[in-house]
């Protein structure tokens, strides 16, 4: 069973237009691992129609619970941040594959843009419980959508590096400038593991900076959906061998290398 | 208690409720959601001679009410749907109805004998009204005489309950109706999509890359009831109504228009056990108002002055 009513149980606008909304579901937190997403009904209604995509932000395994983050943009999320604590939510998941863990590596490079970050701290705390180092590049456009104190990050051990398009926070520009820079002075790709999940001119943009490298990569990619479970074949990528892959059915996690991300 | 068997020619169905074609992938993705055994039917997504990886990207996108569509039949190819996908579905208790279309019409009878031949194969809906192909599709099912011979084309081929399915988009669905009934078809099912567009005014493109699209989903519901009544009236072979049904009331409208069974569509990405609400609310319905067997709902509307 994939379909779930959920007790909301918080929301709470953690920095300007992003959300963090906690639900109860033991099922869905029992079932799913890092980099798998949840379809979402805002209401009960035609308007809008169609479920939303959001990746699973974290799981709390003791209380049954998952957090999603999310950026209020449209009509859809609009709605969805008005729903309050105690009234359940309509969901689908845990869908799609999810980010593999269980290559042979000791140190994990995750490079997230913008909302991209959203799975990628389920991602960590997996990465964290598998006694793997984490070095995280995470690039905003500006020093407010780092919703979460830097310091704690480092606490609990991840190397941080941070791009704001804006320069109010770390490096001024792209984060793929210091991820390049870094993956030029990096001697141990081998036994490194990339993952990332951001916007695709960024994700485009690490397929170049990492054309020669010997690391291996995957990417957590986002997409326009319908159905989520690969029955209406809307939500395709461009794969290297001419054809499409659904976002939903055969990822959202796919190889860096397999997909086509050029627009 | 009250039947909710119908017939449609030689197929009996344990109730009027079918997943409609391209909403329901290849039967087997929803078993994850619900038990797919208590549909009346299950219509497979269309498939041609050749695999088809379909249109270019964007290729869905939502408007108010609906979505539209330019998939462009993607879809694995007879041989691995016949290899692969049908055999999946040998343990399931529901009939399953094979979508298929070709290019011409060569191709649609090749598609259509080798569905056949498959045991698991209950009866062929022969997609003649696909929006978002060059060929095929839309140019034989708007055109009575291209109807009349792709009918008949695939009539010759197989001894399964034919069914036809039409599109809405032309002058007179009677005309097209009769054409696909004169040359062979038992039932039909309609709508198919409407023909639509939605253009993003910041970046001046079309939101699907093909430019029109299919439109579906509850905003189509009244052109479609609109055309089975229309159908309805001309003909006595069963009707199959589709077309934005979002609830079992949606439902007993397209049977009192003259349906006597329908399809689930858009409805099953909005609520993958919305096909099931149908069938529980058409049930509680006919027990309510003491009707006996569903079908005597088929065209049971109070004609209009």
């Amino acid at each position: 069973m994939k379909q779930y009513e959920c007790k909301l149980i918080s929301q709470q606008e953690v920095s300007k237009d992003i959300w963090r909304m906690r639900v109860y579901t033991p099922q869905i937190v029992e079932q799913s691992s890092a980099g798998q997403f949840l379809h979402i009904r805002v209401r009960d209604s035609i308007a809008p129609l169609l479920r939303r995509p959001f990746g699973i932000h974290r799981i709390h395994r003791e209380s049954g619970e998952l957090e999603i983050l999310y950026r209020v943009v449209g009509e859809g999320t609009n709605i969805m941040k008005t729903i309050l604590p105690g009234d359940t939510v309509d969901i689908l998941g845990p869908l799609g594959n999810g980010f593999n863990l269980n290559g042979n590596f000791n140190t994990a490079m995750i490079v997230a843009g913008g909302m991209g970050i959203a799975p990628c701290f389920y991602l960590i705390d997996s990465l964290l419980e598998l006694q793997k180092k984490v070095i995280l590049f995470w690039g905003v456009k500006t020093s407010e959508e780092i919703f979460i104190d830097v310091e704690i990050l480092k606490v609990k051990g991840l190397e941080v590096h941070i791009a704001t398009e804006d320069g109010s926070m770390g490096h001024a520009g792209f984060i793929t400038d210091p991820l390049s820079n870094y993956l030029n002075t990096c001697l141990q790709k081998d036994i490194m593991q990339g993952f990332a999940c951001g916007p695709n001119p960024m994700l485009d943009s690490l397929q170049r900076i990492t054309k020669n490298s010997a690391m291996d990569w995957e990417v957590s990619l986002e997409a326009h959906m319908a159905c989520g479970v690969g029955v209406c074949m809307g939500c395709g990528v461009s794969h290297r061998d001419g054809g499409f892959r659904m976002v939903c059915s055969d990822g959202p996690v796919f190889k860096l290398t397999e997909v086509d991300l050029h627009e | 208690m009250s039947d909710m068997k119908v017939q449609i020619g030689s197929l009996v169905l344990k109730n009027p409720v079918m997943t409609a074609s391209g909403t329901f992938g290849y039967g087997t993705e929803y078993m994850d959601f619900f038990d797919v055994s208590l549909l009346g039917a299950i219509v497979t997504k269309t498939v041609t001679l050749e695999p088809r990886y379909g249109n270019p990207l964007p290729r869905i996108a939502e408007t108010p009410s609906g979505m539209l569509n330019s998939i462009g039949l993607a879809n694995v190819g007879i041989k691995r749907f016949l290899s692969e996908k049908l055999p999946a579905l040998s343990t399931l208790d529901t009939k399953v109805i094979v979508n298929v279309a070709g290019h011409d019409i060569d191709s649609y009878a090749e598609v259509c004998r080798l569905a056949s031949e498959h045991p698991r194969t209950d009866a062929i809906e022969l997609n003649i009204s696909c929006p978002n192909v060059r060929q095929g599709g839309l140019a034989f099912g708007t055109d009575a005489v291209f109807t009349a011979q792709v009918v008949a084309a695939a009539r010759a081929v197989t001894d399964k309950p034919l069914i036809v399915k039409l599109t809405p988009n032309v002058t007179d669905i009677g005309d097209v109706a009769m054409a696909a009934v004169n040359a062979g078809a038992d039932a039909l099912s309609l709508i198919n999509t409407l023909l639509g567009m939605g253009i993003d005014i910041h970046s001046r493109r079309p939101l699907i890359a093909r430019g029109l699209a299919g439109l579906s989903g509850p905003a189509v519901k009244p052109v479609a009831l609109g055309k089975v009544y229309q159908v309805a009236q001309k003909t006595d072979v069963p009707i199959i109504g589709l077309g934005g049904i979002m609830c079992w009331e949606d439902a007993i409208e397209f049977f009192l228009a003259g349906a006597c069974a329908v399809q689930i569509g858009t409805l099953n990405f909005v609520d993958p056990q919305g096909a099931l609400k149908v069938i529980s609310g058409i049930d509680t319905y006919a027990k309510e108002h003491n009707i006996s067997s569903i079908s005597e709902l088929t065209g049971a509307m109070i004609a209009p002055e």
